[in-house]
């Protein structure tokens, strides 16, 4: 794990990525767009849009908020991703890194899709109790718990550099 | 649609009728909640809150442990809209947030 995130100016923060890390980012945004666009009925659908509403009585209201605000919500998950993808292809390597540098809306649109990502993974590893981090490798699930470690590292770094300055 | 939600609190002045008493909602506030997620990071949900709502990092930081130790926190409250507006952008962030009436 070879990113850093560093804040370079008021509206800039750079990102340097191993080449590696860069093919694993490569891949992840067109899976998380093809559940937002094609799977509403997906568990990660309902974590990524849950109901505004829990009481009973008010299930119209509930019916009411999402028609109104559900593709809004959609849309904007899909911008964010949308950026990664655009400015992971606008990246240049030199010297088996990787570097690019994000607008503040690009670098907030990054730890968007980051958190999305996280949330998609643990559903789909039912993670139920607080994850620390630490992975088993006995576990089945090993690879993908590393991944999930691997973008909460990420989104870690990102925090900081966009609290910073 | 976006603007469907703006936060102007101005609404249109008119006189009610008798018959619109009678099915007017009672003024009681909502208030939205955030529960415990097992996926979110600690870091991620103070910076939302303080994002959204102008929170400063303290008062970030206690919701965020209260959402942490007890399952939950209520997080803003207020109109009906104005709940349901902050519901919205909180689901934009992906924290898990829901609302209800304050009883």
């Amino acid at each position: 794990m070879a990113a850093t995130f560093k804040r370079v100016g008021r509206d800039r923060v750079r990102v340097r990525l191993g080449l590696d890390e860069v093919a694993v980012l490569r891949g992840l945004p067109e899976q998380l767009r093809a559940v937002l666009t094609e799977a509403e009925d997906d568990p990660v659908n309902r974590r990524l849009f849950p109901p505004a509403y829990l009481e009973p009585d008010d299930a119209e209201r509930d019916a009411e908020y999402r028609r109104l605000m559900h593709d809004d919500l959609v849309q904007a998950k899909l911008a964010n991703l949308e950026v990664v993808t655009d400015t992971l292809a606008r990246g240049s390597p030199t010297m088996r890194r990787w570097t690019v540098d994000l607008s503040e809306a690009e670098a907030t649109a990054w730890l968007g899709v980051l958190n999305d990502l996280r949330l998609a993974l643990g559903v789909r590893l039912e993670i139920t109790e607080d994850f620390d981090g630490q992975v088993d490798d006995a576990d089945p699930r090993a690879p993908a718990m590393h991944l999930l470690s691997y973008l909460g590292w990420l989104e870690e770094h990102l925090l900081e550099a966009l609290s910073s300055g | 649609m976006r603007h469907h939600w703006g936060m102007s609190t101005t609404a249109p002045v008119r006189e009610r009728t008798e018959e619109e008493e009678e099915v007017v909602e009672p003024d009681v506030p909502w208030v939205v909640i955030v529960w415990n997620d097992p996926v979110n990071l600690m870091s991620y949900v103070v910076y939302v809150l303080q994002k959204l709502f102008g929170y400063s990092r303290e008062k970030a930081t206690k919701l965020m442990l209260d959402v942490h130790h007890r399952g939950k926190a209520v997080v803003s409250s207020g109109p009906r809209e104005k709940a349901e507006f902050d519901v919205y952008r909180l689901h934009g962030a992906g924290l898990w947030a829901t609302m209800q009436k304050d009883r």
